[in-house]
């Protein structure tokens, strides 16, 4: 019955333009809001590397195509559901990011920022271009039982993949801010983030902090690209797209915040999500976009940043 | 540099420049240039365009070339547009500086509408062999009309997205008749890239020519690829369709259709004005039963024809199990529509080639069509037709028009 409502309220609006119903708005609302916890996944281990390397991964977006990937691999060939196989994701990129961080990244965390645009640029590509000979180029998605259901709460309904995914991304938020407030590690990490120099002088072991810290971003990229591989498609060139969008997120957080990434990316679905209700949804990366240019006009370091970049 | 050297170097330059044209009168091979989205977004399409090229050069080569020229084999130069116009267009400059004299590609209008201009200052004849944006010989036609630019060097054996559009909106009444059923209320969802855009653009305006008993009453579109298209699916619901009319790409059926399924959008069915997305073997891994019923009116093999049925089984093997389809069967086609162009020109000089490709009406085409390829005005082929499809059982099959049909379609869908 009540979709009936809806139906009528939704037959005055014109068929492009405004539509005030707001069975719709609470819809985009869930919607938004659920979908919200990919994007905060997303963003979490790019603001991690660059809060406390001061690099800017552009491969974080290929990186995530990787582990969705392997969730995809996991999933077809070994039956794993993504929704336990994201820890396998997670430990295979953390033990990846520990090597790249070691091997590349290193050499040129000192070096000009365009020399660290210009590797991590490589990395991306190395990363894209063996996916596509690896895994060929149509786009994949995975399929689980999860992913499938959907749970109707009157006439919204509520996607039980993205449920999952949005607790997870919580829990995940939760445990590494955990980590990074109340371990040892964790407490390192942040002395080598806000001043590195300070931190070696104290006794801590810069290098092998960095390389941890890398791994960690790492393994939430992982973490994150298994548990959206089955809500969204993907192919070897999807990085870029999700670079942009993690990107994005993280300056409208504030770059370097954990709690930034997890709020900014909560706030760009639903704008989004909303700008898709409310304008043309072809028009709903404006929104985000848009949201990006107010944030830098009005608080250039993000959200929850406390240093301006 | 030093002065004289700068001077020595240019006429070297100019030199070697000018030398290739007097050569490319008599050659042994002919070069042309097959760029397709190879990689990037459409990889997929652009893929099976160049394996589907390659298996027409060789079955040309193997039935002794062009013999108007002595037997000339044709020799491939591959080009990749990675999805991007301007890689398109860099392509094809650097292929034509490689020696290319025709050019064939490219799947994404956007890209081929990068090499439009290219091919019109480098006087390289260019047949696309797909994309359906009507802008990409029109605007030439209208340049050529108008003065601006002497001859036409870009030619489609592609349905236009208006072509489209007319025969989509034909076919969905015809349909809706012949299954004796009335659905009203027509939701068209949209990807806005040049393709996706041009083709809601040909549906709509054919649908407010032909002013069938059904209205499109929600025109909705996404940017592609789309990350989510949840409050898009909502949007579609709420306006409480009869049909669903998708245009989508490879990435964003993915999202679309296990979203329409999860949001319980009741309609009568998913049937497409045409697009790619829908009917792949990658697809159908994919979306499985999601696809199940899906129509779409898109160009088809016709595989009424024996050959067709012998390329298709030859594409499985060479392809890796692949099927032929749209894209591969219109490569396959452009190719020899190349190969009788070069047979009736005798000669690679491109206004010779372009005299020919005016008067081409190349009956052997495999694709279903409503005629012979022949050229209008516009330089596209008018007899370029689609046909509808419809998922059955997992697998694309013609069903309408009825000569064509290999199938009858299943339509209202059945509920689930």
């Amino acid at each position: 019955m009540a979709e009936g409502l809806c139906a009528e309220q939704v037959r005055l609006p014109a068929t492009q333009g405004l539509i005030l119903d707001p069975v719709l708005v609470v819809q985009a609302v869930v919607s938004g809001l659920l979908f919200g916890g990919v994007y905060s996944l997303m963003a979490i281990g790019l603001t991690l590397i660059f809060g406390v390397m001061r690099v800017v991964n552009f491969a974080h977006g290929d990186l995530m195509v990787w582990a969705m990937y392997l969730a995809w691999l996991g999933a077809t060939r070994f039956g794993v559901d993504p929704y336990v196989g994201f820890v396998g994701a997670a430990a295979i990129l953390f033990v990846a990011g520990f090597v790249i961080q070691r091997q590349l990244v290193d050499r040129i965390v000192d070096a000009p920022h365009e020399m660290q645009i210009l590797l991590m640029l490589g990395v991306a590509l190395v990363l894209e271009n063996t996916a596509l000979v690896a895994f060929g180029p149509e786009p994949q998605r995975v399929r689980t039982p999860l992913t499938q259901a959907a749970v109707w709460l009157g006439p919204v309904f509520v996607d039980v993949g993205r449920l999952v995914t949005f607790l997870v991304a919580i829990a995940l938020t939760a445990a590494l801010w955990l980590f990074l407030y109340r371990s040892d590690l964790g407490r390192q990490m942040r002395a080598v983030a806000d001043n590195g120099y300070g931190a070696h002088v104290i006794g801590t072991d810069v290098r092998h902090v960095s390389a941890v810290a890398f791994a960690v971003g790492a393994a939430c990229v992982g973490a994150a690209g298994a548990l959206v591989a089955p809500l969204l498609p993907f192919q070897p060139p999807t990085g870029l797209q999700l670079s942009v969008t993690s990107f994005n997120i993280v300056i409208i957080g504030g770059m370097g915040s954990v709690l930034g990434a997890f709020v900014g990316g909560l706030i760009v679905s639903v704008a989004e999500s909303l700008g898709a209700v409310f304008l043309n949804p072809s028009m709903k990366e404006l929104v985000s976009f848009a949201l990006l240019v107010v944030i830098l006009l009005v608080r250039p370091a993000g959200i929850f940043g406390r240093r301006a970049i | 540099m030093h002065r004289r050297t700068l001077l020595k170097t240019t006429v070297m330059g100019a030199a070697v420049a000018g030398f290739p044209l007097p050569l490319r009168a008599q050659p042994k091979t002919i070069k042309i240039a097959a760029i397709h989205t190879v990689t990037g977004a459409l990889a997929e399409p652009g893929q099976a365009c160049r394996m589907a090229a390659q298996i027409a050069v060789d079955h040309v080569n193997g039935s002794g070339g062009i013999k108007s020229m002595g037997g000339a084999k044709l020799e491939l130069m591959l080009g990749d547009t990675q999805t991007k116009p301007d890689v398109a267009r860099t392509e094809a400059e650097r292929l034509i500086n490689a020696g290319a004299q025709i050019l064939m590609g490219t799947f994404n209008s956007g890209d081929t509408a990068a090499i439009v201009p290219v091919a019109q200052q480098r006087r390289v004849p260019f047949l696309v062999d797909i994309s359906a944006a009507d802008p990409i010989t029109a605007n030439v036609a209208r340049a050529v009309k108008e003065g601006q630019q002497k001859v036409q060097y870009v030619y489609r054996n592609f349905p236009t997205g208006s072509l489209f559009g007319q025969r989509a909106v034909q076919y969905f009444t015809e349909i809706f008749k012949e299954a004796g059923v009335s659905p009203r209320r027509v939701v068209l969802m949209h990807c806005n890239d040049l393709f996706g855009t041009n083709q809601a653009k040909g549906f709509q305006a054919a649908h407010k020519a032909a002013n069938p008993p059904w209205d499109i009453v929600e025109v909705i579109s996404w940017p592609e690829p789309p990350s989510d298209l949840s409050t898009e699916v909502s949007r579609a619901k709420a306006a409480k369709p009869d049909i669903i009319a998708p245009i989508t790409r490879p990435a964003s059926a993915l999202l679309l259709l296990p979203e329409l399924r999860k949001q319980r959008v009741e309609a009568m069915g998913i049937v497409g004005p045409g697009s790619p997305g829908l009917y792949e073997a990658g697809q159908l891994t994919v979306l499985k039963d999601d696809l199940e019923y899906v129509m779409t009116s898109v160009p088809w093999p016709n595989f009424k024809h024996p050959q067709a049925q012998r390329l298709a089984e030859e594409y499985l093997r060479r392809s890796g199990g692949k099927m032929l389809d749209t894209n591969s069967g219109y490569s396959y086609d452009g190719i020899h529509v190349i190969a009788d162009v070069l047979e009736r020109a005798k000669s690679t000089d491109p206004d010779a080639v372009v005299d020919a490709i005016q008067k081409t009406s190349f009956k052997d085409n495999l694709m279903i069509s409503t005629g012979p390829v022949v050229f209008n005005e516009i330089g596209d082929n008018p007899n370029a037709a689609p046909a509808m499809i419809q998922i059955l059982k997992h697998k694309p099959v013609a069903v309408w028009p009825k000569d064509y049909a290999l199938s009858k379609f299943v339509f209202p869908r059945p509920k689930a």
